[in-house]
């Protein structure tokens, strides 16, 4: 395995195996040790959490091809399609703060709502605009196929 | 006989019931995890099975319907051993439900791989996305305070909106900064998630998001935090690597953006 992690420089993902699920659930260890060892260097003001440094330190692994995505998409890939249940705890949390929602519950929650709908609607028109603005302003080919 | 059979199980069973009270002695509260994931679990799965037999209704999503009648289980419990939802929350489900939040850390992480996957459009878009990201959230600043406003909510609140945007563990500080509560801000990035969870598709669709398949990556990753980007994901993998990317930048950009907005809007 060893060797011929040195001789793939131009990794073709669909032809290898992918790595143990251990050593890829060690990877993500080893990126989180790391990232929570980084996370307290910045100040309190500009606080970088753990899971975010790790984002981007897992994807520039993968981006200067230090890590493969084979030794990581397996468990990757699974930890993701558990994201919302993993976010129940989170919302079972606002049981302990029922006296907040008691006060000015209603208020806070619709405005909570419309929020969201704002922040997802206004980024996503802006970014269209700018696009479009790239495309025809600078010319930039903005052609994309999913 | 039945005596001896019956002591040992009650007095297990009345330790558990003191950690779930917080009536054992200090350090003795160690905590079971079991309950906790046990309820975090079943309520999920209830959910997931409502989902499915009320044909996609958006309220039976199975993280609505956990959150929500997770929370009605612990009131329930809390009321039938005479103490608050609070306190039976704290000693009965959070050991357990802090081992499944946990998880969140490698999930989050997770998400630099369907980013890398499209990195070809990360290359290219790489300055619009920014671009577009930080003037995003500046507008949508504007927004939300002018909403805030109008529904009457006092300086401590509007502050505590402000940095939603932002993944938690970011927001919560940043709220504090500006003279807002950390809790309700808080509150405010779960119920992001769950909305979008919830009302993702039909917003969508109803905003016409998804003609511009960068700008609806974008969108869910910073309305719906990483569940927006799970959302996104099953739009499409430039949806998904644009939402990834959306939570890691606006996240930055939070950080750097609304603590001079709060300030130029007098908040603190």
């Amino acid at each position: 395995m060893p060797t011929q992690d040195k001789v793939t420089s131009t990794p073709t993902t669909q032809t290898e195996k992918p790595s143990p699920i251990l050593i890829q659930m060690g990877i993500f260890a080893a990126v989180l040790f790391v990232s929570s060892l980084i996370s307290p260097l910045f100040p309190a003001s500009f606080p970088v959490p753990t899971p975010v440094i790790g984002l981007v330190l897992l994807y520039v692994l993968l981006a200067t091809r230090i890590v493969k995505l084979r030794n990581v998409e397996k468990f990757g890939d699974f930890m993701i399609s558990l994201i919302a249940f993993l976010f129940v705890p989170s919302g079972i949390q606002l049981a302990a703060n029922l006296d907040i929602l008691k006060a000015e519950g209603v208020q806070i929650v619709l405005v909570t709502l419309i929020a969201t709908i704002i922040l997802l609607v206004v980024v996503a028109y802006t970014t269209a605009l700018f696009i479009r603005i790239a495309k025809k302003v600078f010319h930039m080919n903005t052609d994309v196929n999913n | 006989m039945i005596n001896l059979a019956v002591t040992p199980h009650m007095a297990v069973w009345g330790k558990w019931l003191g950690d779930a009270m917080g009536t054992n002695a200090a350090g003795a509260s160690a905590g079971n995890a079991i309950f906790g994931i046990f309820l975090s679990l079943v309520v999920y799965l209830i959910g997931q099975w409502l989902f499915k037999i009320g044909k996609g209704f958006f309220l039976f999503q199975p993280l609505f319907v956990g959150m929500v009648l997770g929370i009605f289980i612990l009131f329930l419990l809390a009321k039938a051993f005479g103490t608050t939802t609070a306190t039976f929350y704290k000693s009965a489900y959070l050991p357990g439900g802090n081992i499944i939040f946990w998880f969140l850390n490698p999930a989050t992480i997770a998400f630099a791989i369907p980013l890398y996957r499209r990195n070809d459009i990360v290359k290219r878009f790489w300055p619009v996305i920014i671009l577009s990201l930080i003037v995003g959230l500046v507008i949508s600043l504007f927004a939300i305070y002018g909403v805030a406003k109008l529904f009457h909510l006092n300086d401590v609140g509007i502050a505590s909106m402000l940095p939603q945007a932002a993944t938690t563990a970011i927001a919560m500080p940043i709220a504090t900064a500006i003279g807002g509560n950390a809790a309700i801000t808080a509150m405010a990035c779960i119920l992001n998630a769950v909305i979008i969870y919830a009302l993702g598709d039909w917003l969508v669709k109803f905003f016409k998001v998804n003609s511009d398949p960068i700008g609806a990556g974008l969108g869910l990753g910073t309305a719906g935090h990483t569940v927006g980007s799970a959302k996104a994901l099953q739009l499409g993998s430039i949806q998904g690597s644009m939402a990834s990317i959306a939570v890691v930048v606006i996240s930055i950009v939070v950080d750097v953006v609304v603590p001079p907005f709060a300030s130029l809007m007098g908040l603190h």
